[in-house]
């Protein structure tokens, strides 16, 4: 008797659990609900959830309690009733089929309507951005602001963002479980999502996903989303759109760059005293959004002096090492001549983003330092090649007897830490 | 119908010692293997299915040719003729009827085996007779349906057209090569079958035997023009 | 083409060895293929188990070393095939061997040879597939296998290289060679169902478990072809360079998509509808009342079937099929629920009035009811496109399916195990580790999954090796491996139970439960030939008419009580030689057979890297396949 009931108990317990988790979404233990009303995606699906929520938890009641009110009522005991031969009852079994359908019903209309209104055309005057999936890393691309970025999406609060979703590999899926239902990325077709941060959201920090299986390092591909206020994503973008700024003073030809290269260090530093365009505040990310920043640890196994990271020179890290090293073979940035190759992120100022490698880990010299000697090390399966000499390379299994030494390295560190 | 199927059961003790299976008692009264032949056929529907389905859904995807019926012209200026032959696959597709129609008369011809000839029978009532030439009909055209494949295969390949090179070619080729695989089977199917009429002669009794192959034979037939029209002659 | 054969001089039935490795090799009885299916399947159980176990250790906390990435994810790719392939389907191939025979009143299925076919290239199959793991070359693109990431563009030894990874070939070829014995068993079944019932068997008195898997082989019939397609075209990129999922060549990769889930969800009631048909058995049994409604029972299992195939898109409402396509397929999906939740009423009503006695399959069956309920109703929550479009692709849908074929199917499993244990073995499992066994089934079940739901709504992908801290996940991740833990220990008191009751177990008699079909007529284990006479049937609970005819008074007085002197159970054990029945001979050829097929399919993976070795590998198997085939057709049954 009393284990049939703590059998009967622990699911009832577990869902009073779950309406307990609904009524604490709003926690910041959970950064990455999807119960949040911040766009009006969310709020559409979360209005038909609770719908599916409370018909479920009424027919679950209502099965749970006939299966133990039965299961209690007719064991067999001593002096009982003898059972009853009923074959069936054709009344009770048309109620069971029609009450169901009934509820269904209630559930099939406001889902089609929800269909419709989620997947019709974007508003007017949203903001377009294309969302390109790669193994194992996001592109966002603002065709209309000339933005190229990479693993950190800025959206303005109270404007549609309409995406086109497409990717150059495998199969991927966006997601921003607090913004609104995932939409997946498919080869050969471009997909579409669309949704409207909410206007009275302060700017925020938030996590998104890659949520369809695509290989390897499939768990590190994740992204960023800032949704800022309209004024900080307006200065953001402007900056973004500027060729890089290469901000490392003072930036003369040294006489060690070869001619050829004089003017690509020369283009990086011509460029006008860099008016920092916004990116969203460290301090603010550490002090309310602390999920947003990755605490992957770096894998054993790889040693870097980071004492050279100090004297790290941004020119020959420009020339020698980005220039030279190979870098550009796969890496764009805008506004040195030939760095246009679309394989990896786009690095134009990637200082002012705060994570790197898929949002795997944090921005900072030390990782960047890490990433570049032995990136198959630090992400399972990544196409970045093994950069550090003397490196074994988990992939190609070998060691890379070519390559950059430590200093050469920090060079580039240097470099890219410089543009913001 | 109990005491119909007791006597059946009794019959499955006493006869087991024919060697044959037709004495087991079914519910159905059919042979298991006519059961288990329809079932197949079933299956092989699906399979079918599935295979026009992806043919139809690449349809026109191709990025580069040749293509079924229209011309295409690669970056370096050559030309492509549309590949699909229709008349000389309308042919083989007659071939292939004919087939079935020969499959039909070489039942019959079981059917009717040990059977007197009437009184003044002409020619074409004693080749009915024959199952052995009917058998043989079968066979000889299921394989000239064959022969014709092989030909358009190679004759595709010579034009440029591979498994490799295109959705066109991958689809084309792999549907009309299960066809054809199963035409294959059917073939050496009534070889075997010819081959055991020769040798020890089918009988009546064979009758179930001959069935089966026919069923399936026709199954492969009716599959054909379900291709025939989707592929060949809908543009 | 048996009956082409030579006719042979009167056939002894059956073998004289009764034990030994050869009396396994050759068997063609279906009751020892029945049996082996069920120890090959509960092997795989285990190796499915644990590789769960890995998979939770592994997530037990946030940014966990356990295993590598490339390991967690054939671990994730091989749970999931093994679980579905290899433990799941077999389980409920063991049942069809070992029951529809019996509970139609045959003494064997309609091609004995067939199935012990089905049962070698099954198990040579499951080796295929399953080995490879141990050389950390396991298939690893999930057990769906999309494309592009199976393609040979996606599979290079390191980016862009030529040379391919043969993980996956494992799983196309494995699945292939798999879904050939399912078809053979399925057209098997079918034709046993069909045309093997003993007289006065109508369709309509045909016990549950009967019914249920009549629906899942032509389920299967069905359903394999397009995922062999979908394998075919597959393989054939991988061998021979082929464009079909190539995205270079503008190839679809939905294709991929559509033609696996018109295999992958008719594979769920394929997988659901055999413990629907177990627990369906035990329930009236223990209850001592028929099934309630037994007509709608019938027909909500070929409802589902049916609405089975017109569903599959539901698992794909993220790929941006339109919102007409996804209403359709939401509306769809929505009607399946309704015969489904009619099962589960009719289950209750069935125990309603009833005198239940708590069994150990009973429990596992009353849990199939209340576990099951919880797994449909998410089920409904994802047919409803938008909210799915937050729940697909998350532990949501890991804890939805694991209650649908954990808490459904293996919980029917394990009710369908304890019942006919002793009927197949002819002693009891143990009650008081039955127990134990259930507990802490239930809970470590609950543990492990219901967590899942919490931890999938707050924002958890699926397929992810790691996670990041702070997340909001940790402590769901935590308590669903420790379930897993738990249901190793339960899994272990099982295993002990299983293993010791087969030589210590009380000791069942031919009906020790009391139940009412055909089955339990017979003495346990059963003789070879099953039934010394096959009985005639007046009703569906022909021993309720015999024994206990006030169990089964049928008000509509339609049916005809059974003949009593037919059910007499056999007391002394005759062979089927002594009884003048003829059995079918013991033969090797279709394991020689199963062997050539697989051969075969070994040859084609070496193909591609190995042009001459593959080719001759391939070539000796097919001989082997086709010698074995014409040694089989022309030899005679019986």
């Amino acid at each position: 008797m009393l284990k049939l009931r703590l059998r009967q108990a622990a699911p009832v317990a577990l869902v009073a659990m779950l309406l307990l988790t609904l009524s604490a979404c709003g926690l910041t233990e959970y950064p990455n609900t999807t119960f949040h009303h911040n766009t009006e995606f969310n709020s559409a699906v979360d209005a038909l959830f609770d719908r599916l929520v409370f018909w479920g938890t009424i027919v679950f009641v209502v099965v749970e309690v006939a299966l133990v009110v039965t299961i209690i009522k007719f064991r067999k005991r001593p002096g009982g009733p003898a059972a009853k031969p009923i074959h069936g009852n054709a009344a009770l079994e048309i109620t069971w089929t029609v009450i169901p359908a009934l509820i269904l019903v209630l559930i099939a209309i406001p889902t089609v309507k929800t269909i419709f209104e989620t997947q019709a055309e974007a508003p007017a005057g949203a903001i377009k951005v294309e969302v390109i999936g790669h193994q194992w890393w996001w592109e966002f691309r603002y065709p209309e602001l000339g933005v190229v970025t990479a693993n950190e999406l800025y959206l303005p609060v109270g404007r549609t963002a309409a995406f086109e979703l497409k990717t150059k590999d495998v199969l991927h899926s966006f997601w921003i479980p607090q913004m609104g239902g995932k939409r997946d990325l498919i080869t050969n077709k471009t997909n579409h999502l669309w949704f409207t941060p909410s206007a009275d959201l302060p700017s925020s920090a938030w996590n998104g996903f890659c949520a369809e299986y695509c290989g390897s390092s499939h768990a590190n591909m994740k992204f960023r989303l800032y949704t800022v206020q309209p004024d900080e994503f307006e200065s953001w973008a402007r900056h973004q759109a500027s060729p890089a700024v290469f901000s490392a003073t003072p930036a003369p030809a040294t006489p060690v760059i070869p001619a050829a290269q004089v003017t690509v260090a020369d283009s990086a530093a011509s460029v006008a005293a860099p008016t920092a365009g916004y990116a969203f505040p460290k301090d603010r990310l550490e002090a309310e959004f602390p999920h947003v920043i990755p605490q992957t640890p770096i894998p054993a196994g790889i040693t870097f002096d980071d004492a050279l990271l100090a004297g790290g020179d941004p020119v020959k890290g420009a020339t020698e090492g980005f220039l030279l090293g190979g870098c550009i073979g796969c890496h764009a940035i805008s506004g040195v001549p030939g760095a246009v190759s679309e394989i990896g992120p786009n690095l134009t100022h990637l200082a002012s983003r705060h994570t790197i490698a898929g949002g795997l880990y944090r921005n900072d010299a030390p990782t960047l330092a890490r990433w570049i000697k032995n990136a198959r090390h630090l992400k399972p399966g990544s196409i970045m090649n093994t950069i550090g000499k003397g490196e074994y390379d988990p992939i190609l299994k070998t060691t890379n007897t070519m390559g950059l030494d430590d200093r050469q390295i920090a060079d580039v560190v240097a470099y890219l830490m410089a543009l913001k | 119908m109990a005491s119909h199927a007791a006597a059946a059961s009794h019959g499955a003790v006493a006869g087991h010692d024919d060697g044959h299976v037709h004495h087991h008692h079914t519910t159905t009264g059919l042979d298991h293997r006519k059961i288990a032949i329809w079932a197949f056929i079933g299956s092989e529907c699906m399979l079918f299915a599935s295979l026009i389905s992806t043919y139809l859904i690449y349809k026109g995807k191709s990025l580069v040719g040749p293509f079924p019926h229209t011309e295409y012209v690669d970056a370096a200026g050559k030309v492509f003729k549309p590949i699909l032959d229709i008349p000389v696959t309308s042919a083989s597709t007659f071939v292939l009827l004919m087939s079935s129609l020969a499959m039909v008369l070489a039942l019959q011809a079981v059917q009717l085996k040990g059977q007197p000839l009437p009184a003044g029978a002409g020619w074409w009532t004693r080749a009915q007779r024959s199952s052995q030439l009917w058998l043989g009909v079968t066979a000889l055209l299921g394989a000239m349906f064959l022969g014709f494949q092989a030909y358009e295969f190679t004759s595709f390949v010579r034009e440029g057209l591979t498994l490799k090179t295109n959705l066109f070619g991958s689809t084309f080729f792999t549907l009309t090569g299960f066809h054809g695989a199963h035409v294959t089977v059917g073939v050496l199917w009534l070889m075997s079958l010819l081959w055991i009429d020769r040798t020890r002669g089918l009988t009546p009794k064979d009758e179930l035997v001959v069935d089966i192959c026919a069923l399936y034979w026709h199954f492969v037939d009716v599959v054909w023009i379900a291709i025939f029209t989707l592929i060949y002659l809908i543009q | 083409m048996a009956t082409l054969a030579t006719p042979t001089p009167a056939a002894v039935a059956g073998s004289d060895a009764k034990s030994g490795l050869w009396s396994w090799l050759a068997t063609t009885d279906h009751k020892r293929i029945g049996t082996l299916y069920l120890w090959t399947a509960l092997a795989f159980f285990l190796i499915g188990g644990l590789e769960a176990v890995m998979i939770r250790t592994q997530l037990a906390r946030p940014n966990m070393g356990f295993v590598s990435a490339e390991t967690y994810n054939q671990l994730f790719t091989m749970h999931g095939t093994t679980m579905v392939f290899l433990a799941v389907m077999p389980l409920s191939a063991a049942f069809f061997n070992f029951l529809i025979p019996l509970q139609i009143g045959a003494r064997d299925v309609a091609f004995p040879r067939l199935n012990a076919f089905s049962y070698w290239v099954y198990l040579f199959g499951g080796i295929l597939i399953t080995l490879p793991i141990l050389f950390q070359a396991a298939p690893d693109g999930g057990w769906f296998g999309y494309a592009p990431l199976s393609t040979p563009a996606y599979s290079g030894v390191a980016p862009g290289s030529s040379e391919l990874k043969m993980n996956m070939d494992f799983w196309v070829a494995g699945l292939q060679v798999l879904g050939v014995s399912s078809l053979a068993a399925a057209f098997n079944f079918i034709t046993t169902i069909i045309n093997m019932r003993a007289p006065g068997m109508t369709l309509m008195r045909m016990p549950m478990f009967t019914w249920m898997s009549f629906v899942v082989q032509f389920l299967l019939i069905l359903a394999f072809p397009p995922i062999t397609v979908a394998l075919v075209f597959l393989m054939m990129d991988r061998v021979f360079g082929t464009t079909f999922y190539q995205v270079a060549a503008g190839a679809d990769p939905l294709l991929w998509q559509h033609l696996f889930w018109v295999f992958g969800h008719p594979e769920v009631y394929i997988l659901i509808l055999p413990a629907f048909g177990l627990v369906s058995e035990v329930l009236p049994t223990f209850s001592k009342k028929p099934l309630f409604g037994y007509n709608v029972m019938v027909y909500s299992g070929i409802m589902i079937g049916f609405l089975g195939f017109g569903v599959w898109a539901h698992h794909m409402f993220s790929v941006g099929m339109g919102a007409v396509a996804d209403s359709i397929f939401s509306l769809m999906t929505m009607l399946i629920a309704i015969p489904t939740g009619v099962k589960i009423f009719n289950w209750i009503a069935t125990m309603w009035s009833g005198e239940i006695r708590f069994t150990v399959p009973m429990k596992f069956a009353i849990a199939l009811i209340a576990m099951f309920t919880i797994g449909g109703i998410s089920g409904v929550m994802h047919s409803s496109p938008p909210a799915d479009l937050q729940q697909t692709d998350t532990y949501f849908v890991v804890a939805h399916f694991h209650y649908v074929l954990f808490g459904g199917s293996i919980m029917g499993i394990f009710a369908g195990i304890y019942f006919y244990y002793p009927k197949i073995t002819g002693r009891f499992l143990d009650e008081r580790l039955g127990n134990a066994h259930f507990w802490l089934n239930f809970i470590g079940m609950n543990l492990t999954f219901f967590p899942m739901h919490f931890s999938g709504l707050l924002g958890m992908p699926r397929r992810i090796y790691t996670y990041d801290a702070g997340q909001g996940w940790d402590l769901f991740n935590l308590l669903a491996t420790y379930g897993t833990y738990l249901l190793v220990v339960a899994t272990a008191v099982f295993v002990w139970n299983f293993v010791r009751s087969r030589t210590r177990g009380a000791v069942a008699g031919g009906d020790p439960w009391h139940a009412a079909t055909l089955e339990w007529s017979i003495p346990s284990p059963p003789p070879e030939y099953n039934f010394a006479k096959i009985p005639t049937i007046g009703s569906r609970y022909p021993l309720w008419d015999l024994k206990e005819p006030t169990w089964n008074a049928d008000p509509s007085g339609h049916a005809v009580p059974s003949d009593p002197s037919d059910l007499q159970e056999e007391t002394a054990s005759h062979t089927a030689k002594a009884l003048g029945i003829p059995m079918p001979y013991p033969t090797a050829k279709p394991l020689f057979t199963a062997i050539g097929l697989v051969v075969m399919f070994g040859g084609l993976l070496l193909f591609r890297d190995h042009h001459a070795v593959g080719l001759a590998i391939l070539l000796t198997g097919a001989a082997m396949l086709i010698g074995g085939l014409y040694a089989w057709l022309t030899s005679p049954l019986e």
